[in-house]
């Protein structure tokens, strides 16, 4: 329990509106895009400036309490699920763009900012943001920092990492350091690329310096209807090899296709076994080339029936129908639990061949939405908690599915992060040795263990008395009890 | 007594590692020079035994490599494939290794397009000094498991630990390319460079030396035609009249302009980070104090990325040291960064300034070196304090 001496010295910082303490105030913040994790934090802090960020962080520290930064907790780990008995730091107040040089493509921003607002304020300078993670508008540069996110463009364009020049950290000492620059180079190792998808671990980030890029001149969007994901797959694969690099590439199972549909009407086809978004950016010639090209494969790949966007106004509604596919879910069944493996695109059919088959073994459906260009799948397990036994099945699969992604040689998260959902299986990626290195690395930056802690790394607290490669308890071999 | 290892495997490297003493890692030596000696030195780990092209994906576009494989070795594997790995740094030709331009952070004018190695590496294996074999990122291109070491690791000069393999992503060859060239001042080519940055262009490389500017464009068809177009266009708004080089020209173009900023032995290089606005003012001031000095100086940038290099020649140490501090206050003065790339006898300054977060960068260092025993000496900043 913070200690009321805390909570006063909190409160005399940043005031009385700059801390929540209400009960049921603070119940906004028990989760935050992971719903299934929930822990009320005893405090939240709201403050404005970095200097209010390290004065809270170090009074934190004097007092011992474990502190977690918070963005907009879209989150979808629990990376900004409060520690038990600590206090949550949210950037909420810091709201503003501190800087723009749009000669140079530079911004900066406080932590606060959502991705889309970037872009919005450098539009009438014909520039823009590029990672656009489904979330865009609600979620902050804090957040997207802490995630290293992506989005449906980061085939062509990267990750936040990418994009990211700067950041301005509070570290877990309260120390303020600005690490990168804006400029291509700066001197020292590249602590900004450490912090950077770090999901809050290593400090709080208090200033973002982002690069920009200006709008592209042309952008086409097509949807290719296949008879399978697997067809699908080979038609990217064609895509590939012709040396087209979309901006995007996105595919919708037929059980995914159905929920947009319902949910947003964005006319994808309800016959189609998979339905792939295909969108090209650039230059308009080399656009208008490469989409007859990229059309011309899909038909070649057996594509029954291919829609060209008209305009603008059209490609919104294709990617509202696919930026709306995780909250679409709630059409199809009460419950979903989404996965984030990540497998080599050319391992796709196979790999979604053997989900169906796990799916139909659990007696569960699972629907796909996922960015076939990088091999990120979105497997959502479809699940009614209120049918027993049922959830239980539903998070078994969900870990299934991410196994056979590592099997494949792929990863246990492309973009939702490891949080607190997954620290515990970062053995089936990661050797103890690996493990143990990044640990080194996070006790530079947070010697005593207060930033975030149980994010990320497993503790035996968090995944057992032994850390290492996962070994099924005797019972659950028995199979008195599972796991999850 | 400086002993060598050589090591062929994993295991290997982690023994020479962990009996070494003070330890330099090394490729094939192209960039030694390019930082102060080590402060002390038990063993030299060469990586010219670790030289495997572990995996080439080509259809997932990716390939896993050893460190010490030769650059030049790579690409020439890949381009059977019709990719590459899209990073064009100087001494390649000299035999320069993937772990070492890793190493070193080191790019050249197709930078502006795709990055550095940093940009790239999606996977890498370290061997820490005390044995610690640890390895980060994956084998996907899109992977956001666990802390990132790629990132701290490449541009450490190896003073965090040895890299023993990389995995990285890689692009489609170009299949087209082409340069124009123009004669322009260094404010001239600033402003080019920055009307392409905000345009349809594209450029791959903006470079410019010797007042005379060349840009780069990639791509394919009507499309990179119509690019080209729009570079000339804009050149002429600003009175800079592009031509076009033909392939031979163009390639021969490129091929010295990469090979500037590494500089020759017996040159002082200074090197700068500005924004990209920033070189026209820069070399009007240092031109001025060059011309004042007697030596022989040598200007390039490139112009759209803000990296400028200058080569020294000729005269004394002492005017080496006087020209070196003119940059040195002409760049922090635009509110850049400095850099002492190489210098000739007697030039005794820092090869950087101390980065703004060096406590937080010595704890790093402590937490993965902590008997300090990976390139002593090498980052004089870190020795500080």
């Amino acid at each position: 329990m913070v200690a009321a001496a805390l909570a006063r010295r909190l409160e005399r910082l940043l005031g009385p509106d700059g801390v929540v303490r209400d009960p049921t105030a603070l119940r906004a913040y028990e989760c935050d895009g992971l719903t299934s994790h929930r822990q009320v934090p005893d405090l939240v802090a709201l403050p404005r400036t970095a200097q209010e960020v390290a004065a809270v962080v170090a009074l934190c520290a004097e007092h011992g309490v474990p502190f977690t930064p918070r963005g907009a907790g879209t989150g979808l780990s629990g990376g900004a699920l409060a520690a038990e008995g600590g206090v949550v730091v949210a950037t909420t107040r810091m709201r503003d763009i501190l800087a723009v040089d749009p000669a140079n493509q530079r911004l900066v921003a406080q932590p606060g900012v959502t991705n889309r607002e970037i872009s919005a304020a450098v539009a009438r300078h014909g520039l823009y943001y590029a990672p656009d993670p489904s979330s865009q508008v609600v979620c902050t540069i804090g957040g997207n920092v802490a995630e290293n996110s992506g989005g449906a463009h980061c085939l062509k364009y990267g990750f936040t990492t990418h994009h990211v020049l700067a950041v301005e950290l509070v570290t877990p000492g309260g120390e303020i350091v600005t690490l990168g620059s804006a400029l291509a180079e700066s001197p020292g190792y590249d602590l900004r690329g450490v912090v950077v998808g770090s999901e809050g671990t290593l400090g709080i980030v208090t200033a973002v310096t982002v690069r920009l890029l200006p709008l592209p001149e042309a952008v086409r969007t097509l949807v290719a209807d296949f008879a399978s994901p697997a067809a699908a797959g080979e038609a990217v694969s064609g895509m590939v090899a012709a040396g087209i690099t979309p901006a995007a590439v996105e595919m919708l199972d037929a059980l995914a296709i159905e929920a947009c549909e319902a949910a947003t009407s964005a006319g994808y086809s309800l016959d189609a076994g998979a339905a792939l978004i295909v969108e090209l950016d650039g230059p308009a010639a080399e656009v208008e080339a490469e989409f007859a090209a990229a059309e011309r494969i899909c038909r070649d790949h057996g594509a029954a029936r291919v829609r060209i966007a008209g305009g603008a106004q059209e490609r919104e509604l294709i990617w509202k129908g696919r930026k709306a596919a995780f909250a679409a879910m709630g059409r199809l069944a009460p419950a979903y639990l989404v996965q984030d493996g990540v497998i080599p695109r050319t391992r796709l059919g196979a790999v979604l061949g053997r989900i169906a088959e796990l799916a139909s073994e659990a007696g569960l459906r699972v629907a796909n939405v996922f960015h076939a260009g990088d091999g990120n799948l979105h497997p959502l397990v479809l699940y009614d908690a209120d049918v027993a036994g049922e959830a239980v099945r539903a998070e078994e699969l969900s870990k299934r599915i991410m196994s056979l992604c590592v099997d494949a040689g792929g990863s246990i998260t492309g973009e939702h992060g490891v949080g607190v959902d997954k620290a515990c299986d970062m053995p089936r990626m990661f050797s103890e040795e690996d493990l143990a290195v990044m640990a080194r690395v996070r006790g530079a930056f947070d010697p005593d263990g207060l930033c975030n802690p149980g994010k990320v790394l497993p503790t035996p607290r968090l995944c057992g008395d032994r850390p290492g490669p996962y070994r099924p308890h005797p019972l659950e071999e028995a199979g008195v009890i599972s796991q999850w | 007594m400086v002993t060598e290892a050589a090591p062929a495997t994993l295991a290997e490297a982690r023994d020479a590692v962990l009996g070494g003493g003070a330890l330099l890692f090394a490729g094939a030596g192209t960039k030694l020079d390019w930082l102060p000696p080590a402060r002390a030195c038990d063993t030299i780990v060469r990586t010219a035994g670790l030289r495997r092209l572990v995996a080439h994906e080509r259809d997932d576009l990716t390939a896993t490599v050893e460190a010490g494989m030769p650059l030049a070795e790579l690409q020439r594997e890949l381009a059977g494939a019709g990719q590459w790995l899209a990073v064009d740094p100087p001494l390649a030709q000299a035999g320069a290794t993937v772990g070492g331009v890793f190493a070193a952070d080191d790019a050249g004018p197709r930078r502006l397009r795709y990055g550095t190695l940093r940009d790239q590496v999606i996977g890498c294996t370290v061997v820490l000094s005390d044995g610690a074999v640890a390895r980060s990122g994956g084998r996907v291109i899109k992977n956001v498991a666990g802390y990132d070491l790629m990132r701290p690791l490449c541009g450490s000069h190896g003073t965090l630990g040895l890299v023993t393999e990389l995995t990285v992503r890689l692009h489609p060859l170009p299949e087209r390319a082409v340069t124009l060239r123009a004669a322009a001042g260094a404010h001239a080519a600033a402003g080019l460079a920055l009307r392409l940055l905000g345009g349809v262009a594209q450029p791959s490389a903006v470079d410019w030396t010797d007042d005379t500017v060349w840009v780069l464009l990639e791509g394919r068809g009507a499309g990179l035609m119509q690019r080209a177009e729009s570079v000339r266009r804009a050149g002429a708004a600003l009175g800079v009249h592009l031509e076009e080089l033909d392939d031979a020209e163009a390639e021969a173009s490129w091929a010295v302009l990469r090979e500037l900023p590494a500089g020759r032995p017996g040159e002082t290089v200074l090197r700068a980070a500005t924004l990209p606005d920033g070189f026209g003012d820069l070399a009007i001031v240092f031109e001025r104090a060059a011309q004042r000095s007697g030596l022989q100086v040598a200007l390039h940038s490139h112009v759209a990325l803000g990296l400028h290099t200058a080569r020294l020649s000729g005269g004394t140490a002492a005017a080496h040291t006087g020209l070196a501090g003119v940059w040195r206050e002409a760049v922090a003065g635009l509110g850049g960064t400095p850099w002492l790339r190489r210098r000739v006898g007697g030039v005794a300054l820092p090869a950087s300034d101390t980065p703004a977060a060096a406590g937080l960068m010595r704890r790093l260092k402590h937490a993965l070196d902590p008997d300090g025993r990976c390139g002593p000496g090498r980052l004089d900043w870190l020795e500080a304090a």
